[in-house]
């Protein structure tokens, strides 16, 4: 990843991009816009608002660099700026949360790797738009119970349960449920 | 035959907590975890779930719009600049004013149109200011960047040429028109600060 020349340079490059050089917070862009783009195609329904969120993120990062501190990886910081916009166009937006078209998805029986996988996605891209972010932010991203729920403005107790019946879903989908 | 208690998914998910270990509610379902080969195999599965969850490719986007974010922070900068201007050029203007309304030779509206034409001519200075700062006549430029740029100093030469009508007094101008006249030069002047800065293509015009 290309965070590795940040974590090296991270000071070099902030201090750059804190003075005014455009080419430094190029650079930083650049490392991480990968990762924050696939975060928030995660959480939201399309490529243009995961686009969207990459450029709201950075403009934010921009903007509040001076308040960064240092305190924990600049991808971290970065990474919190970008599930925040994530969630706050889900918000904005109000996609369907709840109908999860489950009645005509049929997994099949006995899959290849590559077949899994691509259930595994369709079945990601089922759940409704809450129950995914927390999936995603709790399973993919390590985002506790506690974080996610402040995030969501709501309580970990909320997070806990969407990521339960989340789960249900994924396995019943899957064809994971014990006989 | 006995009734075996399985535990249930959500037992299972708060089991893979870190905080898990501390846990007094949950030593009843470690206990069974540990003994029942059904929970083993379905905490299996879960983990196999995160696991692919975690393998899924990462996406990436398709159109880099790294420009549309340059652009927009070199157009917040150049406004806070221009601000900053107008900041400057509305508190003489201010200080003048507040001198003739307690001198009593100016009514409170006549002094707010006035402080409002003061903020936009010094905005508009400001951004005349950034275009020389930016010096086009030195630079190369495409030919839509040139077509565009021509025909907004096209409309600022009308809009300049109408104020300085009013200034002569050959045209009449209410102070409301006059504000009006300086904003659409201003937003004139913005968008050809933009479009040397950016080239036509990036500033969508």
């Amino acid at each position: 990843m290309a965070e590795s020349y940040l974590l090296l340079n991270a000071d070099a490059v902030l201090a750059e991009v804190r003075a005014g050089d455009p080419a430094a917070f190029e650079r930083l862009y650049r490392a991480f816009e990968g990762p924050v783009f696939n975060l928030a195609r995660r959480i939201c329904r399309t490529a243009e608002d995961a686009e969207d969120v990459l450029q709201e993120t950075f403009y934010e990062v921009h903007k509040s660099l001076a308040q960064y501190r240092g305190e924990g990886s600049l991808w971290g910081w970065v990474r919190t700026i970008a599930a925040s916009k994530a969630l706050m166009r889900l918000r904005r937006n109000k996609y369907r949360d709840t109908d999860e078209l489950e009645d005509d998805f049929h997994p099949a029986a006995p899959k290849q790797d590559t077949l899994l996988r691509m259930d595994l996605e369709a079945a990601l891209g089922r759940l409704g738009d809450t129950a995914r972010s927390v999936v995603w932010l709790h399973d993919v991203e390590g985002y506790t119970h506690d974080e996610i729920g402040a995030m969501m403005g709501k309580t970990p107790s909320f997070s806990k349960s969407q990521l339960a019946r989340a789960h249900e879903k994924l396995r019943r989908w899957l064809g994971e449920e014990v006989a | 035959m006995t009734d075996v208690t399985h535990c249930t998914l959500d037992e299972l998910l708060a089991l893979r907590e870190p905080d898990a270990p501390s846990e007094p509610g949950l030593a009843a379902a470690r206990a069974h975890l540990a003994a029942c080969a059904t929970c083993a195999a379905e905490q299996e599965r879960l983990e196999q779930r995160v696991a692919r969850l975690r393998a899924l490719p990462v996406l990436l986007p398709v159109r880099d719009r790294y420009a549309e974010l340059e652009a927009r922070l070199r157009r917040e900068r150049r406004l806070r600049r221009v601000r900053w201007a107008g900041l400057g050029g509305l508190a003489t203007a201010a200080g003048i004013l507040g001198i003739l309304v307690v001198g009593g030779m100016m009514t409170p509206s006549q002094g707010a149109a006035d402080q409002q034409l003061s903020q936009v001519q010094a905005e508009s200075r400001a951004l005349e200011q950034e275009l020389a700062r930016l010096d086009p006549e030195s630079r190369a430029m495409d030919l839509v960047t040139a077509q565009v740029a021509g025909q907004l100093q096209a409309r600022i030469a009308t809009i300049d040429d109408r104020l300085q009508r009013a200034a002569l007094g050959t045209e009449p101008v209410a102070n409301d028109q006059l504000i009006e006249l300086w904003r659409e030069r201003v937003g004139l002047m913005d968008a050809l600060v933009d479009v040397h800065l950016t080239g036509a293509s990036q500033v969508g015009l």
